[in-house]
């Protein structure tokens, strides 16, 4: 199994009030999978995916990513993996406003132990161009609408190559027909072999994927 | 390694050039802490290499006796005292004469007067000197003659010009002869003397000079002297003048322990570590002040960090997400800080450099030998205090950053 949670809880603590945000989630997703995550706000599915995407840690349960439980990985180890093997992608698509659609593509390369820079920035190009940002290149992310800036960030979460792609309500800040560029991409994403779990609010966003799961009060129901 | 320097530095320029008043601000103290440092460490070897120069000018080989006793290595008491010391004596003067590796000696008394010449009135300062004195100075006469032991001796009413008084008072015509009133009571001019410019505190060609007991008698009504000055044959006679000095000063003033002295001997050498050494405290002194600027300076920086560090929380946590480990966050801003603390110091260094530069300028217009000194030890010194600033006051901010857990950070308004 790819990817494996066993009764998974998490708790938000913040002062002294305890929100539980996960009540103990079992989930399993196999690699190649293409899974979407639905259900009300609050409900927990970003909580669920910052754990999956290890950005955040549960409190209690397990996790394994490749059989392995990752409560025994270093902080290091954490950051090699997410640069690595998952891509993110985010509702308010996170770029870097000050520096170019290039640059911000090649942000996840900077932190990564080998790479080849003129080689990733080909790699990066060429990919800028599969989902028709080749004129976009250079400009900042101010200059282009959201849904091309959803597709940027698609492609800084591809740049590493990772097994896993992870898209917290991608098409949240988005029109109908960009929502459709993007999903259609994931799609593509889905077909070159990779790993794909997405959030959503939207039934025909959730439609393009193989397994929905829905969560309700911290639990997957 | 390069590449990720490059690009962050790269934002960092571009973050904070979008706030560059803010920026300024808070680097503010920093500057003027440096620029201060740099300007303090640049005017002290100005200073002192100015006035060592002047030194030099004054005299080689010279040998001064002052009153009042002093500690070994330190200044004569008299520098220090409010009232006059009167131990010295015109007879211990001339007693030291014929001391043997000696070129020439002068008692010397020196004090203010009034001069009056036709409707015009100045006040100038005047040293009482004997004829010894233009060989103990190594000066000379431009016009007419010095006066001579004869007229010393009588107390002869005559006054030897310095060169500017000279000027301002006769212009072009020919003071030689002319009376000139001196604290209400005629003296003829019999002397003019070469130009000589400012040595110290000193500007020689705006004094008058007089006969020593013309000085002494008529104009201060004193019995003392203030200091004697000999020129010694060579530097390595120095020694052994100076204890032929103390020998005969102390059995005339009927002292029997060195402890009892009631005069200093300083030669040229001694006076100038002496100034370089109360000179390099004053400095030392004004450092530490300017360092308290660093420190405010320094606090600015930690400031501006922690506002930097939490604007930019989103972007940590997305530096995070895609795979940026605690250190390179750490570094990141790391290197921020000491960025700016860098270009802080740089400017520092610069308005420092301007502000002596100008000092320098100006000084030279009022005829102050006054060299533009470029201290390059204060300069690498003060890039590196700026960095060792951005590292310190830069590095809680930055553990800060690094600390935060992405998710944490991502969710963060
Ligand atoms: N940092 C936090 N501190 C405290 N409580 C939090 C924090 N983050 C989330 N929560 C709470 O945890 C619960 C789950 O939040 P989560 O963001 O996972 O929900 P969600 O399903 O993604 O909702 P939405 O659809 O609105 O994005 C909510 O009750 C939320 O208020
Ligand atoms: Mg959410």
């Amino acid at each position: 199994m790819f990817i494996k949670l066993i009764d998974v809880k998490k708790d938000y603590l913040s002062g002294k009030v305890v929100t539980p945000a996960l009540r103990g989630v079992n989930l399993e997703i196999k690699r190649g999978e293409f899974v979407a995550i639905v259900g009300s706000s609050g409900s927990g599915k970003s909580t669920l995916m910052h754990i999956i995407g290890l950005l955040d840690k549960p409190t209690a349960g397990k996790y394994l990513l490749s059989n392995k439980d990752v409560s025994s990985l270093s902080d290091d180890q954490l950051a090699y993996l997410r640069n690595e093997k998952i891509g993110f992608v985010f509702q308010s698509f996170n770029l870097l406003p000050k520096i170019s659609v290039l640059d911000n593509v090649l942000l996840p390369t900077l932190y990564s132990k080998e790479t080849n820079h003129s080689k990733a920035k080909k790699e990066a190009i060429s990919l800028l161009e599969k989902v028709g940002l080749k004129e976009k290149i250079t400009v900042k992310p101010n200059e282009i609408s959201g849904g091309e800036q959803q597709r940027v960030a698609i492609v800084r979460a591809l740049i590493n190559n990772p097994d896993l792609v992870l898209a917290d309500e991608p098409t949240g800040n988005l029109d109908s027909k960009s929502s459709k560029v993007i999903m259609e991409i994931f799609s593509k994403i889905h077909q070159e072999g990779k790993t794909i779990i997405i959030v959503t609010h939207e039934d025909n966003i959730a439609k393009y994927a193989q397994r929905i799961v829905t969560m309700k009060d911290g639990k997957i129901i | 390694m390069l590449k990720t320097f490059l690009l962050n530095l790269k934002l960092f320029l571009l973050y904070s050039s979008s706030h560059k008043l803010r920026t300024f601000l808070t680097t503010l103290g920093l500057i003027i802490g440096i620029g201060s440092l740099v300007l303090i460490v640049s005017l002290g070897n100005s200073a002192q290499k100015s006035i060592a120069v002047q030194m030099q000018k004054l005299g080689t080989n010279l040998i001064t006796i002052l009153p009042g006793g002093s500690e070994e290595g330190k200044p004569a008491s008299q520098l220090f005292s409010s009232q006059e010391i009167t131990t010295l004596k015109y007879e211990d003067a001339q007693a030291l004469k014929d001391t043997p590796g000696i070129v020439a000696l002068t008692a010397y008394v020196r004090g203010t007067v009034v001069l009056n010449y036709l409707n015009k009135t100045k006040n100038v300062l005047f040293s009482g000197v004997e004829p010894e004195y233009l060989l103990v100075e190594n000066t000379q006469i431009e016009k007419g003659r010095f006066f001579n032991e004869d007229e010393n001796e009588s107390m002869a009413k005559v006054v030897v010009l310095g060169w500017q008084i000279a000027k301002d008072l006769f212009q072009r015509s020919d003071p030689l002869g002319k009376k000139i009133k001196i604290n209400n009571q005629n003296f003829k001019i019999i002397g003019v003397m070469k130009k000589r410019g400012k040595i110290m505190f000193f500007d020689y060609d705006k004094e008058i000079f007089l006969p020593l007991k013309t000085a002494q008698k008529i104009i201060l009504g004193i019995d003392h002297i203030n200091f004697i000055r000999a020129k010694a044959v060579n530097e390595k006679l120095i020694p052994l003048i100076s204890t032929y000095f103390k020998k005969t000063l102390r059995y005339r003033h009927r002292i029997t322990e060195a402890k009892k002295d009631d005069f200093t001997i300083k030669d040229s050498q001694q006076m100038l570590d002496i100034f370089y050494k109360t000179t390099n405290t004053l400095k030392l002194f004004l450092a530490i002040i300017a360092s308290v600027s660093l420190l405010v300076g320094g606090i600015g920086i930690a400031n501006v960090m922690y506002v930097i560090v939490d604007e930019r929380i989103r972007e940590i946590g997305l530096r995070k997400a895609v795979g940026a480990k605690n250190s390179d966050i750490l570094y990141q801003f790391l290197l921020e800080s000491i960025i700016l603390t860098l270009i802080g110091g740089v400017i520092g260094i610069f308005l420092g450099i301007l502000a002596e530069f100008l000092i320098s300028v100006i000084a030279n217009r009022f005829g102050l030998l006054w060299p533009f000194i470029i201290s390059w030890p204060s300069i690498f010194i003060s890039l590196f205090v700026s960095f060792l600033i951005g590292l310190f006051f830069g590095f809680l901010p930055a553990r800060k950053a690094s600390q935060f857990s992405p998710a944490q950070a991502m969710r963060y308004e």
